[in-house]
């Protein structure tokens, strides 16, 4: 199920809301009702990987009773490595195989794998809690409190990710307290902020560049259109910003607050600032749960340690490139990104501060023509768009280009969507809250012409 | 980085109410006033809707106009087809025939399209005269063609919820002040016999080298050869009408030098399409299987077409000559062209 599609806005949710607002003066019925209704929204869109779900949640929480029971650290080893091996089954099989087929020399058989939906997020939500458990710094939960912080639908598929103890105790809390009013308009607020972003910003950008690409995929882009394709950042962004703040949203809805995915990133100095406000959370996840380990694990002597420091950056990188996607393209693009984040750190340590707008537009640049890497699909494709940008853009086209000129710079100029919604409902503006209704109402009409797309990062 | 919500103080102010009451009330209020809207004035003259008696619409894209077309009750006859079939003039062809023709050509439709629209006609009339296909190369297809997702089948469905669905959209709302400024009387309907003048749609002139005939692959065994699916499909559509409707089934002219040259595969392909397209008429009255796509002095003449598919008005008139002749005598008609 979308958030951006009539299922969900018209059907789902109304209903979902006006079930928990029944169940709320009932505590012990609170988190299974939420439970329920996640499942429910899982199992819409394909019925059989709820089972996969399901057995998820109850193989890890087993994992964790056993763990507590007998503080035995291979039992959470064990099902950490079993989450990694599901994912790699069905995200990396053909990857796999495509790869050694090329050591071996023959080609091996390919797989007909789906994806299943935000197997990726579950996945990390499973190891955060894991971690921590055998860490000592998280407590045994019920399952019903456990399995809601695995598939409370707002973050289920696509995040944000979601530390257990930002969520935990938020669960089965009473929603409609006082002041639940201003939480719920708030969180409309949100909702109708990250759709305007997904279907007004993110996908009319997407029409633009997506026949560049395609036509990057086929051979060269000599008619200057290549310009077009370095926006596809700024359309990603959008999109997945979009989603990340319908979720947010959609959490204050049932009274829990989501952390936020995205600050502003365009407005980054430098390549560590960018990587401090894009995709927040995982990044998050990245520095606390893999970054920090291979940092902190003594594997080279005292006067190596740096390049153990900077090694383990590219590696995270490189690693946050493939949970993007099964490619080497991928890849590519995260390690870029290492090797950046490494330059910056040597720069701030040994050279004088660059100013703030040089800063700004090496950073820009450089996110934007990896960009290119990250969309393309292969190195060819990447290549027709980089020798394209030889030939300038054909200004002859303004009004074509229009928009993308505007979106671009709303990317480089607006500040972070939730400090607008801060600013805008910091006291009660009943004439803003008929606009943003009128705004949701101008979504829905939008929503109607049944071109419904959906969010780039279901497929990572 | 740590960051807080904008709602880290619960605020139980009765302002907050009135806010969430205003965006939630602007949001219901105006959805139920536009969907309200919608419903009286019914954008697309479907029929299915419209409480304000307008007539018609005023819409140049067929995928939405034929719509209102086919359901007129002042219509006994249609032309169906795609952008092959549009410059029929259903006028000309009421006054051979004697019959009341309506042009429901859909610009790019295949076969899909075209039995909505085809279905949608034989539902709002009960009595019809005669149906005049306009059969392009996709009807010789050997696999079904898949449905045209661009197409609007929800306007031509019986279904008036699923109409109801699709009415809440940008374009729906631009038909319904089309159709408001009709009712109002500040814009004129659309000619409601469907036919366009033709230097609106292709201006005189030069010939265009664009378009060929997308002839479609042919069949993979001479046994798969004689299989087409929508002509089975189009077989069963005919033998339920009365014996007294005309049918007459005709294969555009293209340009001579898409005209397949004999002894080759795809001149096989064509004959075998156009046996199959013979024997869906075979017997029946007033009824005939005409083939355009002929290689002569008119389809050789480049000044008879905008491109190699679309002919121009003067080949249309002779065209229609023949159906109206087929009409009235079946296959004994003679065809001039």
């Amino acid at each position: 199920m979308l958030f951006n599609d009539y299922p969900f806005l018209l059907v789902f949710l109304p209903a979902a809301i006006l079930i928990y607002r029944l169940v709320d003066p009932y505590p012990q019925l609170r988190i299974l009702t939420l439970v329920l209704l996640s499942f429910a929204f899982y199992a819409y869109g394909n019925p059989p990987f709820i089972l996969l779900l399901v057995l998820s949640i109850l193989i890890n929480w087993l994992a964790a009773l056993a763990f507590a029971r007998t503080k035995m650290a291979a039992i959470i080893t064990a099902a950490i490595v079993a989450d990694l091996a599901v994912l790699a089954i069905f995200k990396y099989s053909n990857f796999i195989a495509d790869n050694l087929g090329l050591v071996l020399g023959r080609s091996l058989p390919h797989f007909d794998i789906v994806l299943p939906l935000g197997i990726s997020f579950f996945t990390f939500h499973h190891i955060m809690y894991l971690v921590d458990l055998r860490r000592g710094k998280a407590p045994l939960y019920p399952l019903d409190r456990y399995a809601l912080y695995i598939s409370f639908f707002p973050q289920a598929i696509a995040g944000p990710l979601v530390r257990w103890s930002e969520v935990m105790e938020q669960f089965g809390r009473k929603v409609y307290s006082p002041g639940w009013q201003r939480e719920f308009y708030v969180g409309l607020a949100f909702i109708a902020t990250g759709l305007f972003e997904k279907i007004f910003l993110g996908d009319r950008l997407a029409g633009i560049i997506d026949p560049v690409y395609a036509q990057a995929a086929g051979g060269p882009v000599t008619n200057g259109d290549a310009w077009l394709a370095l926006s596809f950042n700024i359309q990603i962004l959008y999109d997945f910003a979009g989603y990340s703040d319908i979720a947010i949203g959609l959490g204050l809805l049932f009274g829990i607050r989501l952390p936020f995915n995205f600050n502003a990133p365009f407005r980054s100095t430098d390549i560590q600032d960018f990587w401090q406000r894009w995709h927040i959370t995982l990044m998050k996840f990245l520095r606390e749960y893999l970054f920090f380990p291979l940092v902190n694990k003594r594997m080279v002597p005292r006067r190596w340690l740096p390049v153990q420091y900077f090694g383990a950056m590219i590696l995270t990188m490189a690693l946050c490139g493939l949970w993007h996607g099964a490619s080497w393209t991928f890849v590519l693009w995260g390690t870029l990104h290492g090797i950046a984040l490494v330059i910056c750190a040597l720069w701030r340590r040994y050279c004088p501060r660059l100013p703030s707008l040089l800063g700004w537009a090496l950073t820009v640049i450089f996110a934007l023509l990896t960009g290119v890497i990250f969309r393309a699909g292969s190195l060819g494709a990447a290549f027709n768009i980089y020798q394209g940008l030889a030939v300038p853009p054909d200004l002859a086209q303004g009004r074509h280009l229009l928009p993308v000129v505007i979106i671009v710079l709303m990317a480089f100029v607006l500040p972070a969507s939730q400090d607008v919604i801060a600013r805008l409902t910091r006291r009660p503006r009943p004439w803003l809250a008929a606009l943003i209704g009128f705004g949701l109402l101008a979504i829905l009409v939008s929503l109607g012409e049944g071109n419904v797309t959906g969010f780039a990062y279901f497929r990572f | 980085m740590s960051l807080d919500l904008p709602i880290s103080d619960s605020d139980a102010s009765p302002e907050w109410t009135r806010c969430l009451v205003a965006c939630v009330g602007t949001l219901a209020l105006g959805a139920l006033l536009l969907f309200a809207f919608l419903i009286a004035v019914d954008p697309y003259d479907s029929g299915k809707f419209g409480l304000l008696g307008i007539a018609g619409v005023n819409d140049r894209n067929t995928h939405t106009s034929v719509a209102s077309f086919a359901r007129d009750a002042n219509f006994d006859s249609a032309v169906i087809g795609n952008s092959t079939a549009l410059m029929l003039d259903p006028v000309g062809l009421s006054r051979a025939t004697g019959l009341r023709f309506v042009q429901l050509a859909v610009t790019g439709a295949s076969p899909p399209e075209e039995f909505a629209v085809l279905d949608s006609f034989l539902r709002h009339h009960p009595r019809v005269g005669a149906l005049v296909f306009v059969t392009d190369p996709s009807w010789c297809a050997h696999d079904s063609a898949e449905p045209w997702k661009a197409f609007p089948y929800w306007l031509y469905d019986n279904s008036s919820l699923a109409y109801a669905g699709r009415l809440f959209s940008w374009p729906a709302i631009e038909h319904a002040f089309q159709r408001l400024s009709i009712g109002l009387g500040l814009r004129r309907r659309m000619d409601p016999t469907g036919s366009f003048n033709p230097d609106d749609v292709w201006p005189a002139g030069e010939f265009y080298e664009i378009n060929r005939p997308k002839d479609p692959p042919p069949a993979a065994t001479m046994a798969g050869r004689d299989s087409f699916p929508e002509l089975s499909q189009l077989d069963e559509v005919i033998k339920k009408l009365p014996d007294n409707v005309a049918v007459v089934l005709t294969v555009p002219p293209t340009h001579a030098t898409t005209v397949a040259q004999p002894g080759t595969v795809a001149a096989a392909e064509r004959e075998a399409c156009n046996a199959a397209l013979s024997r869906l008429v075979a017997g029946r009255p007033h009824s005939n299987f005409i083939n355009y796509r002929i290689d002569n002095a008119v389809t050789r003449d480049r000044a008879n077409f905008v491109d190699f598919i679309h002919y121009r008005p003067n080949v249309a008139a002779r065209m229609s000559e023949g159906i109206a002749a087929s009409i009235k005598l079946g296959n004994a008609a003679k065809i001039d062209f």
